[in-house]
Order: structure tokens, then sequence, then C-alpha cells
């Protein structure tokens, strides 16, 4: 597969805390999953990425180009689509308008051509029926999808989606991963999330981050294996486990170092994800 | 990626109107027009009946009405889809550039208004108090600028007409030999003047150099911790 993204060393200081430090990945075509915990350096990292702030060492690319330069910044913005964390909006506009706004932003200059285009994609997120809806009159998961709307105007060949399925109830969610699943056909999506189910069942590649640092580079498959043999159910709970928990059938579920004859799980990506922060010292599962 | 322009000097003409009228819709329009509002009101309230408002009177109340205007202008850069479109590729500079451009013909008919309303005996000097007046509002641009470039949220415009008040009633409090509000006819009027005329090209300066992006950061003298990986890519330059 072709490498959209390749970057080395991106480092970042916020005065005294490094939210970035060192950071190398390569991206290729595919949903890629960013997770981590609350101040890991996932935004951080991607707003290097979107080229929204510059890193104060390290470098890196995309598509071929160089946001080092100023030639290569405009020609990274030309391929790229960023839905920030909290995407904002001109309320009183029409979903219509709004995206509209975005894709002149985006130098889609012929009227005509930039309406096909702002249809397309209000249709490509569902929501051309509301199009003409102001945006303040538009419930929280369609406004995301607005925001994502106005990402994919332009049709940009990188996206970078930071949480867009936060503060989503289960059935708004579950309409986005089914989005995003489309838009990633054919794109390279960085998708930032602290929902390990978004990644397995959205993601063919996954990045665990933590400390600044990136503690996991792999396949979903590859997370869960980390959890191969550590995940043992119990009456009781285990208090030589690193996390435990009652699940809903009344049993201990365990993560951790299982003591010997124990009643071995079926790991999930959840359990390689909580292992491996705790494997590296980045943050003690919640006991 | 789809980009749809069109070429030549026509196609430039065709996405400058295009941008120019997307920016005139995201215009802060209603700090604006209240702003430019309450300082015609204040103007227009000289010419009520029974009011015969002298020099001081008329100097005052449109040194009132440009700090109104320069509370509206404080206001210019907000914009609530400030992170949807940070990375859009019409830089910030270009974007906050049209919105001066567009307001800057409202602002200066708004202004020649506010100083007709005012009766001509109660006018002051209009050069001089033009030379206030843009100096106000220049300073207000560069606050709102200042704001932008130093915090992240959508809508710095409140700080900075805060930072306007506090600057205005500092004036207010200034030792003698930097008075900014010298009465006509008092022997400081000129220098006070130039003084006007300093701040109005600070206030630009300030401008220029709070609307480039993305925010340049000090960079601190990290130590490389790995031999430099000659396959990797430039590193990164100043932006």
């Amino acid at each position: 597969m072709t490498v959209t993204v390749s970057a080395s060393g991106l480092t970042l200081r916020y005065g005294g805390t490094v939210a970035l430090d060192d950071v190398a990945l390569r991206l290729e075509e595919g949903i890629t999953g960013l997770l981590g915990p609350n101040g890991a350096g996932k935004t951080t990292l991607l707003r290097v990425l979107a080229t929204a702030v510059p890193a104060d060492r390290g470098a890196f690319t995309v598509l071929g180009h160089d946001p080092g330069t100023a030639a290569g910044r405009l020609a990274v913005r030309r391929t790229l689509g960023y839905l920030p964390q909290n995407p904002g909006f001109h309320p009183d506009f029409t979903a219509f308008a709004f995206v509209d706004y975005v894709a002149i932003l985006k130098e889609l200059t012929d009227r005509a051509a930039r309406h096909r285009e702002v249809r397309r994609v209000l249709a490509e997120v569902d929501l051309a029926d509301v199009r003409g809806r102001r945006i303040k009159r538009l419930s929280g998961g369609m406004r995301q999808r607005v925001a994502l709307a106005a990402a994919l105007v332009g049709d940009p060949r990188f996206l970078v989606l930071d949480e867009p399925t936060a503060g989503l109830d289960p059935e708004q969610r579950m309409r986005f991963r089914e989005l995003i699943t489309r838009t990633g056909e054919g794109r390279t999506v960085l998708l930032s999330t602290h929902q390990t189910e978004d990644v397995a069942m959205l993601c063919h590649r996954v990045i665990v981050m933590a400390g600044g640092h990136v503690r996991f580079e792999g396949t979903p498959a590859e997370l869960t294996a980390r959890a191969a043999g550590r995940v043992w159910s119990s009456a009781e709970r285990d208090p030589g486990a690193r996390a435990g928990w009652r699940t809903g059938a009344g049993a201990f579920r365990n993560v951790g170092d299982p003591p010997e004859g124990a009643d071995l799980l079926e790991p999930t990506l959840e359990d390689g994800y909580l292992l491996t922060l705790d494997d590296t010292g980045a943050q003690a599962v919640t006991r | 990626m789809l980009r749809v322009t069109v070429g030549g000097d026509a196609g430039r003409g065709a996405a400058l109107r295009a941008l120019a009228g997307a920016v005139w819709r995201v215009l802060p329009w209603r700090a604006l027009a209240a702003a430019g509002g309450a300082g015609a009101a204040m103007a227009a309230g000289t010419r009520l009946p029974g009011q015969q408002p002298d020099a001081l009177i008329g100097l005052l109340v449109l040194r009132l009405a440009a700090l109104a205007g320069g509370l509206g202008l404080a206001f210019l850069f907000d914009d609530p889809a400030r992170h949807t479109t940070e990375t859009v590729p019409v830089r910030r500079p270009v974007r906050a550039g049209l919105r001066l451009a567009l307001v800057a013909p409202l602002a200066a008919g708004w202004w020649a208004a506010v100083l007709f309303l005012v009766p001509a005996a109660a006018r002051p000097p209009a050069g001089a108090v033009t030379l206030e007046a843009a100096a106000i509002g220049a300073g207000a641009v560069a606050l709102a600028a200042a704001s932008v470039r130093l915090r992240s949220e959508p809508g710095p415009g409140a700080g900075a007409a805060l930072a306007l008040l506090a600057l205005a009633v500092a004036a207010l409090l200034l030792p003698s030999r930097w008075d900014l509000l010298a009465p006509p006819g008092d022997p400081d009027w000129g220098q006070a003047h130039r003084r006007w005329a300093a701040l109005l090209c600070w206030a630009a300066v300030l401008c220029a150099a709070c609307l480039p992006q993305p925010l340049r950061r000090r960079r601190p003298a990290l130590r490389t911790r790995r031999p430099p990986d000659p396959d990797a890519p430039a590193p990164l330059h100043g932006t």
C-alpha cells in the first residue's frame, strides 16, 4: 500500500509539558485509529499533521508534500479534510450555506461546480433532506455530520477526524461509523477516539499513544493479541489482576497476569489497549 | 482532490468575488451594527431640540462615538467556525485582510456621518478628531488580531473590547506630558495628535505582526536524542 503520511521525530512542547515526544509514524490508505487516554497527545498530533500548529522539531510529509515550506503547506491543505474535536459553525447559516462557505475557502470558486460538490457531500453524509435548515436547528449528530461534510468537501485524500463520535448517542454513533467506513474508501483516514469499539469496527491499523509517545502501532488484531492469555474469569475479584470488573453475567473479568489454572477468556481490543498502557507504564489501569 | 478553479485574471477575479462574498456573510454584523448605532445615536443627540452643544461637548461626543466604533471593531475577527476552517488553503491573513477591506469603507462612511451629525458650531477640527478615531479603530483591530493570535477560542472579541476600554480609562489617567485628550486650543493639542499618529502606526504594526498563521511558536533549543535520519523528510521550517 502507498504510504500517504510519513513522520519522524515530531516533538512539541507547551511550556513545560511535552505534548509530543519524538513521534514517528507512517499512514497508508484506509482507516487508522488513534487511541489514548486524555492528555496522551492525540489531538496535538492530529493538529500537527493537519498543519494547524507546527511542531518544535521533526518532520513529516503528506502525499510527498513537505509542510515545512509555504508551498508544501498549501499543497498539504489542498489534499486535507480536517474535522476538529470541537467543530464550530455559523449557527445562522443553513447546512448548505456553511459547507458552501468552507468550499469557497477550499478554493472551489466555480459557483455551479461548487454547488454540485456541496450537494454531493451533503448527500454523502445523509443530510440532503435538511440542507436548507439552519445549523442552530440541527441536532448534535446532524451538526457533526455537517462538520464531516465540510471536511469532505473537495474530495480530500487525507482525512483527519478528531473524536468524531464523541457525544453522540449509540444510534448516531452507528450511523457515523457507517459514514466513516464509506468515506474511508480510497482515502487515508486518521481517526482519533476514546472508543475501542470504533477502532475494532472501523480501522485496519491502530496507533496507541500515551504521554506524547507512540506506544503501539499495528493492526487491531495484533493489539488484541497482546492480551492473549492475560484475561480470565473468576467468581471473585482477583487481587493479582491489574484490572477487574464484574460483568453482566455476574463473574469477574480480570486483566493482567493470570494465576495458574485460571479460566482464560477470549481477549478484546480493549484488553489489549489497557495492557499496552499498563505495560509501558503510561498509565496504571484503574483497579 | 477536487479543486474547481477558473484560470487567468477572470478566474482570479471570480475567486476573489466568491471569497469576498463568503467573508462578507461571516462578518460580526450584530456587534458592528450595535456599535455603529450607539455611536451615531450619541452624535445625533447633539441635534436634539433644545441642545446647544459647545466645542468641548462636540469633542467629547465624537471621542465617545469613536470609542463605540472601536468596541465594535474589536469583534471583527470573531469567527465561530474558526476551528472548522483552521486548515483550509485560503490563509488566515487573506481572510482577515478581506474582513478589514470590507469593513474599512463602511467604517469611513459611518465616521463621516457621525462627524456631520454634530453641528458645525460644536465640531472640532475634523482632521485631528478623525486621526483620533482612526487610531482608536486601528487599536481595536490590533487588539482583536492579538487576541486571535494569543487565544484559541473562536470569539476573542469580548476580551479585545475590554482591553480597549481599559486602555481608554488609562488614557484618562495619563500624566500631562503624555496627554492624548487635549481639548482644541490647548497648547498640547498638536503634540497630542502627534501621539495619536504614533499610536496609529503602532497599532498597524501590531496588527500586521499578529495576522500570520499558524501561530509562530518560540522554538525551544532541544537536544537531538538520536542522529538525524538521512532518509527523513526535510525538517519543519518557520511558518
